[in-house]
């Protein structure tokens, strides 16, 4: 499943921090990851883990009262070779790289437009500063592009506003824009949360099909479990700024190793007993403030080990695909056995796991 | 767009012959002697027999409707006690001529200055242009203006020899008032855009453009800036038309022969016609005007002649 070799984006050891009120807020604490070309990779976390900024980092959207304190991320799908994005300071120097390399569609799709302008013309704003087309070729274009994301009667639609289009069909057109730049990675945050579940599965359907159809290399941002087996190719889970267990679909799904990775999926639904109260992970995530001593998660791990309060856990590999940071996995550490519930997941077929499969049996449980 | 003119255009006069209607009611209590030059001396009878022959004893929506009819074929009817027996159209032409003239050259000076001051201050927010703008807007908002009048005064025309008192043959007389009411409307049109253009800054599209790898210029002007000018297009014909009211304060300072004060005046003198014609005319001019700036507002913002429901307010 994985196009292995190319590395397209490698992050090294990075730390994003925050500045608010005078307080330093330690927002990413340390990661690596690589991106491989033309993957899907998903990333999922609860709200706050720091998926947002993570990557906001690849295409120099970090909020100004935030900055790389250290680490790098080079990205290797320029010509002239190699580049350390945690360098690039200036708007100057993203300019020519944001859309055209990495481009962006985000969680809003009803404010994401600018309402002043037709559908038609932000598209071709995108199409003259990244692939050179002006006028009549321009607006050709556009509509291509517009049918390609699956809206029907492109020549009409293009003429219109924001406002006359319904928020999955502004999704499309979000969706249309980054492709109007051609990028070589386009991460989608939480592309379909505001929309409504049967919209959902089709934006989901869209982004996977452009993926297969352009190559692109895609980051898939969630907090939904449920929907990435069926968008990912890996999945890195992500707490407290940190990436406590990367594999790929079926590694983390059938072998979890992190027990935040195990808490994630124990409150999925789709593993629910009818009848029985869902999992849910007690207590909060750290405070960020704070410098976190040992494994982030320890505090809500309902079977922590001693040194999970003491130091930070290295990872381990699992594979040579999948590596989680636990001490579980260290040959010294205690047998601690994964809840009952996880070890049900292998007998669910993964790609039964995603909404649609799920909103046929059951419409209105996502609510 | 033109459905929706047509309407707001409706409606506009509706209000205006409802409130002209109302403006004439009220008056109706005022002492009669607004009606007369030399009440004092009248008999009751004369009394009587004067305000029969001005019609004032007829049915109130006679009286209405003989005042409009008039109104459209121009005729305002006469001033009794302010210029005795003179045309009200003669007397407040040459007022709204002088009033509009220095409101216009201060609106096209302010206009572009004000909205210009707005941008520098949005784009280099909390640094050096914001924060000269701020303690400008300050200065302005806080200070009575007597105080910073009275500097443009002593340095105008004490340092600089430009003379002060209007004299309508010398254009140098129309510089210091246009500099003392230009002062504020700059504060006044910086602040306002430059609130509208942050609170763009902070919005999802804007970070879209940005993501979509749009040049940072590119994104203040044809984003930011497009958009949050909308709501002061909205304004701009309501202050173009209110200029022909004048500025009480600025022309009494140079003597300009304008219609600001004027009003205060006919209601001293107790002129009816006059406060009447008045009252009617600064309402229409504020109606007309609001009805003009949602026109302005519709051609430059796509979204409001397609609503459905009417009008945003
Ligand atoms: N501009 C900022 N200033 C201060 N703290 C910030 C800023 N942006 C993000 N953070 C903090 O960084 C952490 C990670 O935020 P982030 O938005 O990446 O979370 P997320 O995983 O995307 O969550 P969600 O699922 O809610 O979008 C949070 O604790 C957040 O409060
Ligand atoms: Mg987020």
């Amino acid at each position: 499943m994985l196009n292995n070799g190319d590395v397209i984006l490698s992050v090294k050891d990075l730390h994003v921090k925050f500045s608010l009120r005078g307080k330093v807020l330690n927002a990413i604490r340390g990661i690596s990851l690589d991106l491989y070309k033309g993957e899907a990779l998903a990333i999922v976390g609860e709200s706050g883990s720091g998926k947002s900024v993570l990557t906001k980092n690849f295409i120099g959207l970090l909020d100004k009262n935030g900055w790389v304190d250290s680490g790098e991320i080079w990205y290797y799908g320029l010509e002239g070779g190699p580049v350390d994005l945690a360098q690039y300071k200036t708007e100057e120097q993203w300019q020519g790289f944001r859309g055209k390399q990495v481009a962006m569609v985000m969680q809003d799709p009803m404010t994401s437009l600018n309402p002043l302008k037709t559908i038609g013309w932000q598209i071709e704003e995108a199409l003259k500063l990244h692939q050179g087309l002006q006028g009549e070729a321009a607006s050709k274009k556009a509509i291509e592009i517009l049918s390609d994301v699956g809206i029907p009667e492109p020549e009409r639609r293009a003429k219109q506003y924001p406002h006359e289009f319904s928020g999955g069909m502004r999704q499309r057109v979000v969706i249309a824009i980054a492709m109007a730049c051609n990028p070589q990675i386009l991460i989608c945050d939480e592309p379909t949360t505001a929309l409504d579940v049967t919209i959902q599965a089709q934006i989901l359907q869209l982004i996977r099909n452009l993926k297969d159809k352009y190559g692109l290399t895609t980051i898939y941002i969630t907090h939904d479990l449920g929907v990435v087996a069926n968008v990912a190719d890996r999945i890195a889970v992500m707490y407290a700024g940190d990436i406590v267990e990367v594999g790929t679909c079926e590694e983390v799904f059938y072998d979890p190793r992190h027990p935040y990775t195990w808490a994630l999926l124990s409150s999925l639904p789709q593993l629910g007993i009818k009848g029985e109260d869902l999992y849910a992970i007690k207590g909060t995530p750290p405070n960020l403030f704070n410098e976190i001593r040992g494994d982030a998660f320890a505090p809500r791990n309902p079977h922590p080990l001693k040194i999970d309060f003491l130091y930070r856990p290295p990872y381990f590999e699992v594979s040579p695909t999948h590596k989680a940071r636990t001490w579980l996995l260290d040959p010294r550490a205690a047998k601690v056995d994964p809840p009952e519930i996880i070890r049900h997941i292998r007998n669910i077929k993964l790609d039964t796991m995603d909404i649609k499969a799920k909103n046929a049996a059951e419409p209105t449980a996502e609510s | 767009m033109l459905k929706y003119s047509i309407k707001r255009l409706a409606r506009s006069l509706i209000t205006l012959i409802i409130l002209i209607t109302i403006v004439f009611a009220l008056l109706r209590f005022m002492p009669e002697e607004g009606y007369f030059n030399n009440y004092e001396k009248m008999s009751p009878a004369q009394i009587e027999l004067g305000l029969i022959k001005m019609g004032l004893k007829d049915p109130l929506y006679v009286q209405v409707g003989r005042f409009i009819r008039n109104l459209l074929q121009g005729d305002l009817g006469v001033s009794y006690r302010y210029r005795v027996n003179s045309p009200i159209a003669r007397i407040i032409a040459p007022k709204i001529a002088i009033s509009a003239k220095l409101g216009i050259i201060c609106m096209a000076i302010s206009l572009p200055l004000g909205l210009a001051l707005g941008v520098l201050m949005a784009r280099y927010k909390g640094r050096f242009w914001d924060r000269l703008g701020n303690a400008y807007i300050v200065f302005i908002q806080a200070v009575p203006n007597a105080v910073y009048f009275i500097f443009i005064q002593l340095y105008g025309s004490t340092w600089l020899k430009i003379p002060m008192l209007y004299n309508e043959n010398d254009w140098r007389t129309l510089i210091l008032p246009t500099i003392s009411l230009a002062l504020p409307s700059i504060s006044s049109y910086a602040m306002w855009l430059r609130r509208y253009m942050v609170d763009e800054t902070n919005k999802d599209y804007i970070k879209l453009a940005r993501a979509k790898g749009v040049p940072n210029t590119t994104i203040w002007f044809r984003h930011v800036f497009r958009n949050a000018v909308v709501p002061i297009v909205n304004l701009i014909p309501g202050s173009l038309l209110m200029t022909i009211s004048g500025s009480i304060y600025t022309e009494s300072f140079y003597s300009i022969p304008g219609m600001g004060g004027l009003l205060v005046d006919v209601i001293k003198r107790q002129d009816n016609n006059m406060v009447l014609v008045l009252v009617v005319l600064f309402a229409a001019v504020g109606i007309v005007g609001l009805l003009l700036g949602d026109i302005a507002m519709a051609i430059v913002d796509p979204r409001i002649s397609f609503t459905k429901k009417e009008g945003s307010r």
